[in-house]
C-alpha cells in the first residue's frame, strides 16, 4: 500500500540517483501536512506575495495579517496592508527580486478583458518558479454569470489558468486554486483563503471554490475550535476517511456520533472512546436504521453536522452486473443518504452542515463502476438541490469528491493501475484519508458559510474528471 | 469587609547587581531576606507584627521552593507569620503584591510583606530527565547487580544528550529564547535599532540621574555578602553610555538582528519587598501610606505570536477597571525586558487598528508621553532580577506619587509564557 516512489523521493541521495539515471519517473514531493486542530494563525511567518489590483485586496490584507502571514506586496496596493499590518505586527514589505516564497495570492476580481489578463501573466510569470515546496497559489475572481461577455470571458479564463498552473507546480507539492467570490460573499472569504493557503488543503488543487452569500448566517465566524458544543454524525467511521473525519471533527471540538455497521463494533467503539464521542452501531441497509439514528441524535439534543461517508463498491461491467449488486450500491450510496437526510432534517439545527461523499470516479466515469459512478454523480445533484432548499435556515450542503486516496479500498487495486492512478494527479501521488477529512472538516466549520451546493474535489489534481 | 483597603506603606530593595558578581554566593532566599530585613529595620517593625509573607520568584530553589516561608524563618520572625510563594514569570513580584493586597482587602491579613527575588547566579543546572529516569531505579531500588548498571549505561547512550543543560530562558511551548521573540517583535513592529538604542540610553541616563540625586536612597538597603563585603548601589547603570557606544555592539539573537546587550535587560541578582497594610491599621500604627491599588489586570496571549505584547492588553484592561483614560494617568512605569518590547507595546497602544481588533474599542488607548514614561529609568539600566522587578516598580511609583503629589501611575509588565500584567496605583 505504501507509495514506494514517494518514500524513495524523501531520501535526497536516492532522489539524486534516480535523476542521474534519467528514469522517466517524476518523483513526487512529500506534501507538507499539519496535524491537529485548525490553527489560529495557520500562515504563521509564511512569506506571501500579493499581486493584482482588485476589489478584494482589503479582505486579503486583513486575512493574511490575522493569519500570521508576512505580506510582500506591490506599491500600488500597499496602502490596504498598512492598518492590518500595524494591528497584527505584519507590516507590508516590498516584493524582493529573488528568494523563495511560500504563497502567491492574485486578486483578479477586477479583470474584465483579454487585455487585463496580461496582469496575471506579468505577476505570476516571474514568481511561479520561486514557489517553495508545498507552496500555494490562490487566485481570486468573480462569477462570470451576469457580466458583459468580454468580462465573463476574462473571469472564466481564470479557471483554465488556475487548473493549468496547478498541473505545472504540482511536482513541487504545490497547489493552485481559484476562489470565485460573489457580490456579498466578501465577508466570507477569510476562512476559505486561510484554508486554501494552509497545509490543511494539501491535496486540494486545480479547484474553483465559489464563495456566496446564499446560505444565511453570521459573517464573523469562529476561526478556531469552530465546532465546540456542536454535534456531528459521521457514517462509516470504522476506518479510512470516516475514521480520519471523526477525529478531525473532534479536534475542532465537536461531539461525534460514530456510526458504522455492527460488524465493525470493535473499531467503531474504540474510535468513539478515543475521541470522546458516541458509538452508534447501525447497518444503513436495515429497515430500522433511520429510527436508531434519530434516537441517537435526540439523545444529544439535535445535530449540527451530518457527514454521509458510508459507501460501498460492487464493481462489475454493466453487462456482468447482477441486479442485487446494482441495487445495493445505489441504495447505500444514494438511497440511505436521502433517507437519513430526510429523517434528520427536523433535528438538524439552523446553521448546520450536510456533507456527502462523492467521488472523482463519479464525476469522470470509470470502467466497471456504472452503479458506483451513478450513485456518486447523483450526490452532486442531491447537494445542489438541498443547498437551495436549506439556504434560508443557514444550512449548507456540499459534497467532497476524493480522488485517489491511500486506503484499504485502493490498496486492493492491481499494482499497475494503482501506480497510474497515483502518477496521473498533478501532485504525482495519492492523498491520505486525513486530506479528505481536513476538507470535510473545513466545510463543516462556521467559516465555510459561503460554500453551499458545491462539490469540492480532494484529488491532487487528478487528470480525469471536471 | 468590603470597605477594607490595602495600602502600600513602604518598599525596599537590595541593590541590583549583574549575575555572577558580588551576589553570586547569595541565593534567592538570601537576597529576599536582605530586602525584607532592610524594610523591617527602616520601618522599625517587630518580629511579631507581620501576618504573612507573600513572595514571587521565577527560578525557585528545588529544595525549598516556598521562598516566602524560608525568608520568614531565616529572619526568625514569629512562626505565626505564614508564607506563600507564587510564580508568574517576570510578573511574579507584582503578582505577590496584588495577592497580598487582595488578601488584606478580603480580611485575611492586616499586615503583609510582599515582593520577590531572583538569583540568576544560582539557577540550578538541571540533569536531563533521561538521566533521572534511567538512574532512579538504581538509586532508589535497593541492591543493583552489575547487569543493572550496564543496563542503565546502555539506556543513556548516546552520551551527548545526557550532559547537564545550560539553564536558559526558553519558552517551553515554542523553544524560543526570549531575545529571539523580542527580535521578532522588533522586526514585526518595525522598531529600528537606532530607536532601541536611544531608548536604552534614556533609561540609563534617567537611572543615573536618579542615583546622582539620591532618589533611590530611601528605596535601596545595603546588603552584606557572605564574604563580608557591603554593597550599597546598583551595579548595572552606566551614566556614560551613549547612542554611539551602543551602536557599536553586535546583535546577539540574530545575525542581521537589532537586539544587543545594550538594548536588552541583563541577567541580574536582586530582591525587592513592599509593606502592605489595611488602611485603618496603618493609620492606627501611625504610618503614612504612600499609595493604593485602584485596579490590576493579568492577561495571556499566544506565546507563539508576539510573546512580550501582554502589557498592550493588560494596561488598557487595568485602566478600564479603574474607570480611567490614559490622559488621567500621570506616570507610566513599564518593565523594560527589551527596548524593542517597550517600543512595540507603545506602538500597539497608539494604534486604532490594534484597539479595534484586539481590545474591542473604537479608538487607540493613546500615545504615552516619554516624559511620563519610566521617569527614573527601568530594567534596561537597573537590571531585572525577575521576581524583584514588580516590587521595584511598585516601590518607585508609590514613592513618586507621594513625593510629587501626582495622582495616578500605570504599571505594565511583560512575562514569559505570553503573559502580561498591569496595575493602576493611586496616591493615598
Amino acid at each position: 500500500m505504501s507509495d514506494m516512489l514517494l518514500e524513495i523521493g524523501k531520501n535526497p541521495q536516492a532522489r539524486k540517483l534516480l535523476k542521474t539515471l534519467g528514469l522517466p519517473l517524476p518523483i513526487p514531493e512529500a506534501l507538507r501536512r499539519e496535524k491537529g486542530a485548525i490553527r489560529a494563525r495557520p500562515l504563521q511567518d509564511r512569506k506571501v506575495i500579493v499581486a493584482g489590483k482588485g476589489e478584494l485586496v482589503g479582505v486579503v490584507a486583513e486575512t493574511l495579517a490575522a493569519a500570521g502571514a508576512d505580506p510582500y506586496v506591490d506599491e500600488s496596493i500597499r496602502a490596504a496592508f498598512v492598518a492590518p499590518g500595524e494591528t497584527f505586527g505584519r507590516p507590508p514589505r516590498a516584493i524582493e527580486a529573488e528568494g523563495r516564497v511560500d504563497a502567491i495570492v492574485f486578486d483578479g476580481s477586477a479583470i474584465a478583458s483579454a487585455k487585463d489578463l496580461h496582469a496575471l501573466y506579468e505577476s505570476l510569470h516571474p514568481l511561479v518558479s520561486r514557489l517553495s515546496r508545498s507552496g500555494r497559489v490562490v487566485v481570486l475572481g468573480r462569477p462570470a454569470a451576469g457580466l458583459v461577455p468580454e468580462a465573463a470571458a476574462a473571469q472564466n479564463a481564470l479557471d483554465g489558468f488556475v487548473r493549468s498552473v496547478a498541473k505545472e507546480i504540482g511536482k513541487g507539492g504545490s497547489t493552485a486554486n481559484l476562489l470565485i467570490v460573489e457580490k456579498g460573499g466578501e465577508k466570507r472569504v477569510a476562512a476559505v483563503l486561510r484554508f486554501a493557503l494552509s497545509a490543511k488543503s494539501a491535496f486540494v488543487t486545480g479547484q474553483p471554490i465559489h464563495i456566496t452569500a446564499r446560505a444565511k448566517g453570521g459573517d464573523e465566524p469562529a476561526l478556531v475550535r469552530g465546532l465546540e458544543k456542536k454535534v456531528a454524525l459521521v457514517t462509516g467511521v470504522a476506518r479510512g476517511i470516516g475514521a480520519a473525519t471523526a477525529k478531525a471533527l473532534a479536534d475542532e471540538g465537536a461531539h461525534v456520533i460514530c456510526l458504522d455497521r455492527p460488524a465493525d463494533d470493535t473499531a467503531t467503539t474504540q474510535l468513539a472512546r478515543e475521541i470522546g464521542g458516541t458509538p452508534l452501531l447501525v447497518d444503513l441497509a436495515e429497515a430500522d436504521a433511520v429510527a436508531k439514528i434519530i434516537d441517537a441524535v435526540k439523545a444529544r439534543g439535535g445535530v449540527d453536522v451530518i457527514v454521509h461517508n458510508a459507501g460501498i463498491t460492487r464493481d462489475k461491467t454493466l453487462a456482468r452486473m447482477k441486479p442485487e449488486q446494482w441495487d445495493s450500491v445505489l441504495d447505500v450510496n444514494l438511497g440511505a443518504v436521502a433517507r437519513v437526510t430526510d429523517a434528520l432534517l427536523p433535528h438538524l439545527r439552523d446553521g448546520g452542515r450536510i456533507i456527502c461523499l462523492s467521488s472523482v470516479a463519479g464525476l469522470a466515469g470509470n470502467m466497471g463502476q456504472t452503479a458506483y459512478a451513478a450513485s456518486k454523480a447523483g450526490i452532486v445533484g442531491f447537494v445542489r438541490a438541498w443547498a437551495e432548499r436549506l439556504a434560508a435556515r443557514g444550512v449548507t450542503v456540499n459534497a467532497i469528491a476524493p480522488g485517489f486516496i491511500e486506503t484499504r479500498l485502493t490498496a486492493a487495486i492491481p499494482f499497475a493501475i494503482r501506480e497510474v492512478a497515483r502518477r496521473l494527479a498533478a501532485l504525482g501521488q495519492g492523498g491520505l484519508p486525513e486530506d479528505v477529512a481536513n476538507a470535510i472538516t473545513f466545510v463543516a466549520t462556521p467559516g465555510a458559510q459561503g460554500l453551499t451546493g458545491q462539490t469540492l474535489r480532494v484529488c491532487g489534481g487528478a487528470l480525469v474528471g471536471a | 469587609m468590603s470597605n477594607r483597603r490595602a495600602v502600600i506603606v513602604s518598599g525596599a530593595r537590595t541593590p541590583f547587581l549583574k549575575a555572577f558578581t558580588d551576589f553570586t554566593k547569595l541565593d534567592t532566599i538570601g537576597l529576599g531576606t536582605a530586602a525584607v530585613r532592610g524594610l523591617m529595620k527602616k520601618l522599625n517593625l517587630g518580629h511579631g507584627d507581620i501576618d504573612a509573607m507573600v513572595w514571587g520568584g521565577v527560578i525557585l530553589p528545588g529544595t525549598a521552593p516556598n521562598v516566602a516561608r524560608e525568608i520568614a524563618l531565616d529572619l526568625k520572625l514569629d512562626p505565626r507569620c505564614e508564607g506563600m510563594t507564587v510564580t508568574r514569570a517576570c510578573a511574579s513580584g507584582l503578582q505577590a503584591i496584588t495577592l497580598a493586597a487582595a488578601a488584606i482587602e478580603r480580611g485575611e491579613y492586616d499586615v503583609a510583606i510582599a515582593g520577590g527575588s531572583d538569583s540568576t547566579s544560582n539557577a540550578e543546572i538541571k540533569l536531563p530527565q533521561k538521566v533521572v529516569h534511567a538512574v532512579a531505579p538504581l538509586a532508589l531500588g535497593g541492591k543493583a547487580s552489575p547487569a543493572d548498571v550496564l543496563g542503565v549505561i546502555s539506556q543513556l547512550a548516546p552520551f551527548t544528550d545526557i550532559l547537564p543543560t545550560r539553564p536558559k530562558i526558553a519558552e517551553r511551548s515554542t523553544g524560543e529564547v526570549m531575545g529571539e521573540a523580542a527580535e521578532k517583535m522588533a522586526r514585526r513592529n518595525e522598531i529600528p535599532r537606532a530607536a532601541q538604542d536611544e531608548f536604552a540610553v534614556r533609561s540609563h541616563q534617567r537611572a543615573a540621574a536618579a542615583i546622582a540625586a539620591g532618589r533611590f536612597e530611601e528605596e535601596i538597603v545595603p546588603v552584606q555578602t557572605p564574604e563580608g563585603k557591603w554593597v550599597h548601589a546598583d551595579g548595572l547603570v552606566r551614566a556614560d553610555t551613549s547612542v554611539e557606544r551602543l551602536a557599536r555592539l553586535r546583535p546577539v539573537f540574530a545575525k542581521d538582528g537589532t537586539l544587543t546587550a545594550g538594548n536588552s535587560s541583563a541577567l541580574t541578582d536582586g530582591a525587592g519587598a513592599v509593606l502592605l497594610m489595611e488602611e485603618s491599621k496603618a493609620k492606627a500604627l501611625g504610618y503614612k501610606p504612600l499609595a493604593a491599588f485602584k485596579s490590576w489586570s493579568y492577561v495571556g496571549v499566544d506565546p507563539a505570536d508576539q510573546l512580550l505584547m501582554g502589557p498592550a492588553l493588560a494596561m488598557p484592561k487595568a485602566l478600564e477597571r479603574a474607570g480611567l483614560d490614559l490622559a488621567q494617568i500621570d506616570l507610566v512605569d513599564m518593565h523594560e525586558a527589551f527596548a524593542a518590547q517597550v517600543l512595540s507595546i507603545l506602538k500597539m497602544l497608539a494604534s486604532d487598528g490594534f484597539a479595534r481588533a484586539r481590545l474591542g474599542r473604537e479608538r487607540a488607548v493613546g500615545d504615552i508621553d516619554p516624559a511620563k514614561l519610566n521617569v527614573h529609568g527601568g530594567s534596561l539600566a537597573l537590571g531585572h532580577p525577575f521576581g524583584a522587578t514588580g516590587a521595584r516598580m511598585v516601590t518607585t511609583m508609590a514613592n513618586e506619587l507621594a513625593r510629587t503629589g501626582k495622582e495616578r501611575a500605570l504599571l505594565g509588565i511583560c512575562a514569559a509564557g505570553g503573559l502580561g500584567a498591569a496595575a493602576v496605583l493611586e496616591r493615598v
